[in-house]
């Protein structure tokens, strides 16, 4: 007779754990790292010859564009990929145009996985700042192109070796 | 009453509208415009209306008025009908220029009203005049009211003139009121400037701009504040006025800086702070365009911010990659660099100026650019497909930096040569259809498909570089898209095998284009897939084709392509590959014949064991008219059932045998059935049978020699295996067990068989008989041959050893030559007289010896034969003198070795042979000596050295042998020689001729070491040479038997040298001497030739 009154607290304890089973990380992981080689590997071939090795564009100059921004979870990564994107939408169509789709689905995915861990997806912010950099820079896209495409390679790199942060918010 | 109103208001109606006509806006402006509100005082003079009798009435009297101003009333005494009779006239925007409403408020007095009792009649209209109101049609409102009325109109959010009428009926007489014109834009604040941006002059300084919203504007003042705070709580404030513009000093490179503007209007309303404006100064160039053409110099002048850049370190890239030479570069001043270049050829191309920085080039994002205009070449090429949908896709090339836009018209019924023929004359251009753009629009782009095309147009395509205002564009290309087809690739391939060695191919052409097709077929064996040579047959203009094969039964993959065939056109991707059907009119005759390896694994279960056949190739059908596609291998064990295994031609087939009796049968296979005659293999593991009795196996250099025999009275094997490794497969280089096992089969008849293949000699052959119920006991035998490198290699060895030794002869011979030169000859001492120096402790027996030996060398006939004849006897020495020759014997045992023997013995690997040199003309003269010496040892090897000297110097070399018995004794010979000249009278050239043969023991050296160092004697024979005349065989055939009657032997004595005691023994037929010790141990006769 003790036996309906023992199951139901078990399967509510089994539902509770199945519940509270994280999402496999690993899948991400494996998801992320392809996509992030690959645009390292684009963007590698577009900023070929662009300029010569000997120039260098000083990233202090330009805070707008996202450098070297700590990795500290999924909403921090999100954000700066939001910032890239905005930046390569701006810029003209051609070899970044399949840059900015790929970095569009990684965009995708780390939302996705946002949502499936119940993390809070923040809205786009308005940083006029960068709208005005944007626009003051538009009629030097090459150069600005360069620069961007210059810093998501190096956050993509930083990505692929912080990818345990994608456990987190 | 009711009547009398609308009579009034249409009568009223048609007045404003025939006035609106004749007015023109700037007419009456009549109010004030005062708190973003507009204010009118409108009064009008009402006459009272007369009725007749009897009905008839006058027409009504009109009115006047009169607009006062609104902000300082005077009314009037002189007209007490307008003082009563005054209306208050507002007007305001009702939202962001949403409507605009007016108020119209009678202003009558309390007295009038209350003796008349009668309310004015009032109807306000307004009217909209805006350029866009105009286009569209008026916009009007039209309202009425008792004492009051409040109309509004819609503004639609544009600024707008409004035209106000106003008109009052009091008493059946009706005033109107003077045209009232109400501007909105003076209703609200003016809009905050626009389009903010800054200009760097040369000087470096900021200038900073703006504009207004509308170029009619009011503003007259304005306000700039601008802040390099992130937080905006500091602005620094600069005032304007009456212009759009202000410089900016004191501004910080790097910094990101805010600006604001706001201006005021002419009624002192401050618009809204604009827009923030950010800007971070770093590098401005001057111009930042420039439009040049080819071959003008261009100067392009950059200003750094940052005041701690000087010019003097400015660097100029061209296009971000060239940098520009100094020399075209110019200070202007502490902040501003110039570059003046040549652009020869038109195009787009960019200039940065950027800073030094140690071995790099500090830049920034901005950059200058060059238009330079006309046409460049852009190398467009385009391939079209002819489909269900027509494209073309254009490639070109261009400049990294330029952004370009492709742009294509097209002329319909004419041939693109013709066009270009008619390039840049207007009938061209007018030909042409309206110019469209790739649909990608401009940008970093380097192809683009073009759609919806016509295949029989001509189309002109070019390329323009974005902001180039359309003068910078590539040259012009004309393509008819039907010239540029790449067809589709052709289908429904088919290919067939043909038992006559024929490779047969048909395929289906694609439908478009329509034109005729020429083809390529290529082929390619599957058989040994690691080797995918393709061949390639065409052009064909057929859609078939027939190969000749080299053999039959093999399949192929073939893939075929197509293009235009006369005319230009691209060929078609190859087409999906496929493999061709073998043709068979029957099945297999016969299964192909296999071996076996059994592999036991230690480790795992040892119940089952891997078994692999071996599937001897090729794989033969044995009938030319049928081939095999596959392997049937066909399982049988004991007690269990029958099963199979279907495969392709594969070359070895792996099962698990269970240590019980297995039989495998392998069958050949193709569409039309199975071999019928198979072979089998069946697997015992029980003992086996002994029937091989002998099983030998000889290696040559290219060639293993097998053969063995069976034991009698045992069955008859039907057939044999031989099986091996390959040992030129490396087993490292994953070549399994599998891969190196050779074998191969013999008849049961066979007993022997050649192998002739590269084999490293050292190979283990198995042998296999195989009966019909299983296989024999396997026989083993390894292959042994010398490494041929080994034999070079000891070969090589014993040369070095021989120069070695030689050399080592040549050294000492030399040491003792100086050693011995001065000693003199004891003989000729008087003191040694008679004394016997071979045995130190037997002196007394050397002495009484001395007379029989004289000095006389062993002088022997030049280029003389000597016979040695060794005679081992256990007698002592005995030395024989006779009258006419001097005949050596040496006795030593019972042997007697001839020198035949010793020369036998010569080509032993051990022993020494010194050539005897010919005499050369300067040494002719000189003697001729040949030395025989024989050592006897336990070792029964005997070391035979002949030497010839020419030279008594040279003889000193050859008797330095490295035995000190020899040695010891030669220098006495020297001395002889030396000494003792055997003059020959008949042939005084010829001094005298030794020949000497030293017969050395294995152990020589260690005895040399012995004897020099204890002084133990050694045994020492002398041989017994016969010297013999060789210079004319007919004179020696005349005096053979002289010779015979009087043979010259020189006999050896046998005696040791340095004999011992026991040793010494003397032939009773021979007379016994002793040698003295530094005397020649050979003694001759001088003879003289008969």
């Amino acid at each position: 007779m003790y036996f309906p009154a023992l199951l139901y607290p078990c399967i509510l304890g089994m539902l509770g754990l199945v519940h509270a089973i994280p999402v496999h990380q690993d899948s991400l992981k494996n998801l992320v790292k392809p996509q992030a080689e690959t645009i390292i590997l684009r963007i590698k071939d577009h900023n070929k010859l662009k300029l010569s090795p000997k120039i260098f564009i000083d990233p202090e100059l330009y805070p707008e564009v996202p450098a070297d921004k700590p990795i500290q979870g999924l909403g921090s990564i999100v954000d700066t990929l939001t910032t890239f994107q905005k930046i390569l939408q701006k810029l003209p169509n051609g070899n970044v145009s399949q840059i900015s789709t790929d970095l569009f689905t990684l965009l995708g995915n780390l939302k996705d996985r946002m949502k499936s861990l119940r993390c809070t997806l923040k809205e786009p912010a308005n940083d006029r700042s960068l709208d005005a950099f944007l626009e003051n820079n538009a009629t030097h896209p090459i150069t600005l192109g360069f620069l961007a495409l210059d810093r998501l390679k190096q956050f993509m790199q930083k990505l692929i070796i912080n990818l345990d942060h994608l456990k987190s918010c | 009453m009711t009547r009398f109103i609308m009579l009034a208001l249409l009568v009223n109606f048609i007045t404003i509208s025939q006035g609106l006509s004749a007015l023109s806006p700037s007419d009456g402006q009549g109010g004030v415009y005062e708190d973003l509100k507009w204010k009118a005082l409108l009064c009008c003079e009402l006459p009272f209306a007369q009725t007749l009798d009897g009905g008839l009435s006058e027409p009504p009297p009109v009115g006047q008025c009169q607009l006062l101003n609104a902000t300082k009333p005077e009314f009037s005494n002189t007209s007490p009908t307008l003082f009563g009779n005054c209306l208050d006239i507002l007007c305001w925007l009702e939202g962001e220029r949403t409507n605009l409403i007016c108020n119209a408020k009678s202003h009558r007095a309390a007295a009038a009203t209350s003796l008349l009792n009668i309310r004015p009649q009032l109807v306000v209209q307004m009217n909209v005049r805006s350029d866009e109101i105009m286009s569209t049609g008026s916009h009007a409102a039209q309202c009425a009211g008792e004492e009051t009325v409040m109309c509004s109109v819609s503004l639609h959010g544009n600024d707008a003139t409004v035209l106000l009428t106003i008109s009052i009926t009091l008493n059946e007489t009706t005033a109107l009121s003077p045209k009232m014109q109400v501007s909105t834009h003076h209703l609200r604040r003016p809009d905050a400037p626009v389009n903010l941006h800054y200009n760097v002059t040369t000087e470096g300084e900021v200038i900073f701009r703006w504009s207004d919203t509308q170029p009619d504007s009011y503003a007259v003042n304005y306000e700039i504040r601008y802040s390099s705070n992130s937080s905006l709580q500091q602005w620094e404030m600069v005032k304007v006025k009456g212009r759009s513009w202000v410089p900016l000093n004191d501004l910080s490179s790097a910094i990101r800086y805010t600006v604001q503007v706001r201006c005021q209007s002419h009624f002192s309303y401050w618009s809204e702070w604009s827009q923030p404006f950010y800007f971070t100064l770093d590098v401005s160039y001057i111009p930042a365009e420039v439009f040049t053409a080819p071959g003008s110099e261009v100067t392009v002048s950059a200003v750094f911010h940052n005041r701690s850049w000087s010019a003097s370190k400015a660097v100029w890239m061209l296009n971000g990659q060239v940098k520009i030479p100094e020399s075209h570069y110019r200070v202007i001043n502490e902040q501003v660099s110039a570059v003046t270049v040549t652009v020869d050829e038109p195009g787009f191309d960019t200039l940065m100026c950027c800073h030094q920085w140690g071995e790099r080039f500090k830049c920034f994002i901005a950059y200058a650019k060059i238009y330079t205009q006309g046409m460049f070449n852009a190398d467009i090429t385009c391939q079209s497909k002819n489909s269900e949908e027509d494209t073309m896709r254009c490639e070109w090339n261009k400049s990294t930096w330029a952004q370009v836009r492709l742009l294509y018209s097209s002329r319909r019924y004419t041939m693109c040569e013709t066009i270009s023929e008619m390039e840049g004359s207007e009938e061209a251009e007018e030909s042409m259809s309206l110019v469209k753009e790739c649909p990608s629009g401009p940008g970093d782009h380097r192809e683009c498909t073009l759609r919806n095309l016509s295949m029989f147009s001509c189309y002109k395509i070019w390329l323009e570089v974005e902001g180039g205002r359309g003068k910078v564009r590539s040259f012009p290309v004309y393509v008819a898209p039907i010239d540029v087809v790449k067809p589709s690739s052709p289908t429904d391939l088919e290919a067939t095998t043909l038992p006559n060695k024929t490779l047969s191919v048909s395929w289906k052409r694609p439908n478009l284009p329509v034109y005729d097709m020429q083809y390529e077929l290529r082929f390619v064996a599957l058989r040994g897939m690691a080797n995918t040579q393709w061949k390639v047959m065409g052009p064909l203009l057929e859609p078939n084709a027939e190969i000749l094969l080299e053999e039959s039964c093999v399949q192929f993959n073939v893939e075929v392509r197509c293009r235009r065939l006369n005319g230009s056109g691209y060929w078609s991707d190859w087409s999906m590959s496929y493999t061709s059907v073998v043709y068979n009119r029957k099945a297999p005759e016969m299964g192909p014949d296999f071996w076996r390896i059994i592999q036991e694994d230690p480790l795992r279960n040892v119940t089952n064991t891997n078994v692999t056949l071996i599937i001897k190739q090729p794989i033969l059908a044995g009938d030319p008219y049928s081939c095999v596609e596959g392997l049937v291998f066909e399982h049988q064990a004991s007690g269990r059932a029958v099963w199979s295994n279907e495969t392709t031609l594969v070359q070895f087939h792996s099962f698990q045998w269970r240590k019980e009796a297995h039989t495998v049968t392998v069958m050949s296979r193709n569409a039309l059935g199975i071999s019928t005659r198979n072979r089998n293999i069946t697997l015992f593991h029980q003992p086996k049978r002994r029937v091989v009795r002998s099983f030998s196996v000889v290696a040559n250099a290219s060639c293993v020699h097998l053969s063995w025999s069976l034991l009698p009275d045992h069955p008859v094997p039907q057939s044999f295996v031989i099986e091996w490794l390959d040992l030129n497969k490396d087993p490292e280089q994953d070549m399994s067990l599998i891969e190196r096992l050779q074998w191969v089969r013999v008849q049961s008849t066979a007993r022997d068989l050649s192998l002739c293949r590269r084999f490293y000699g050292s190979e283990e052959f198995t042998l296999y008989p195989v009966f019909v119920d299983g296989e024999g006991e396997p026989v083993r035998y390894t292959a042994t041959r010398g490494n041929p490198a080994a034999y070079i290699l000891l070969l090589i060895i014993a040369f070095l050893s021989m120069v070695l030794f030689v050399t080592l002869l040549i050294s000492q011979n030399q040491m003792r030559k100086l050693m011995w030169k001065d000693v003199p000859n004891p003989n000729n001492c008087s003191w040694a007289k008679g004394m016997d120096f071979r045995q130190i402790d037997t002196m007394e027996n050397l002495f009484p010896h001395s007379e029989g030996l004289t000095a006389c060398p062993l002088l022997l006939v030049s280029e003389s034969i000597c016979e040695v004849e060794i005679i081992e006897k256990p007698h002592p020495v005995t030395l024989e003198h006779e009258k006419d020759n001097v005949v050596l014997t040496y006795n030593s045992g019972d042997k007697t070795t001839t020198s035949s023997a010793l020369l036998a013995d010569s080509s032993e690997p051990l022993s020494l042979e010194a050539s005897t040199a010919a005499p050369t003309p300067e040494t002719s003269g000189q003697s001729s000596v040949t030395y025989s010496t024989i050592l006897l040892s336990d070792q029964p090897s005997l070391l035979r050295k002949q030497q010839e000297s020419l030279s008594s110097s040279s003889d000193e070399g050859n008797f330095s042998a490295n035995n000190s018995d020899i040695s010891g004794s030669f220098p006495g010979g020297l001395w002889d020689l030396e000494n003792h000249v055997c003059s020959d009278s008949a042939n005084p050239r010829h001094s005298s001729s030794y020949n000497s043969v030293e017969e050395f023991s294995d152990t020589s050296d260690q005895d040399y070491e012995a004897s020099e160092n204890t002084g133990v004697a050694k045994d020492l024979y002398y041989l017994e040479v016969n010297e013999e005349e060789d210079e004319d065989e007919e004179e020696i055939k005349e005096t053979q038997g002289e010779q015979e009657k009087n043979e010259i032997v020189v006999r050896v004595d046998a005696r040791p040298l340095l004999e011992s005691k026991d040793s010494t023994s003397v032939d009773s037929n021979n007379i016994s001497h002793s040698i003295p010790l530094y005397l020649p141990q050979f003694r001759t006769e001088c003879i003289n030739p008969p």
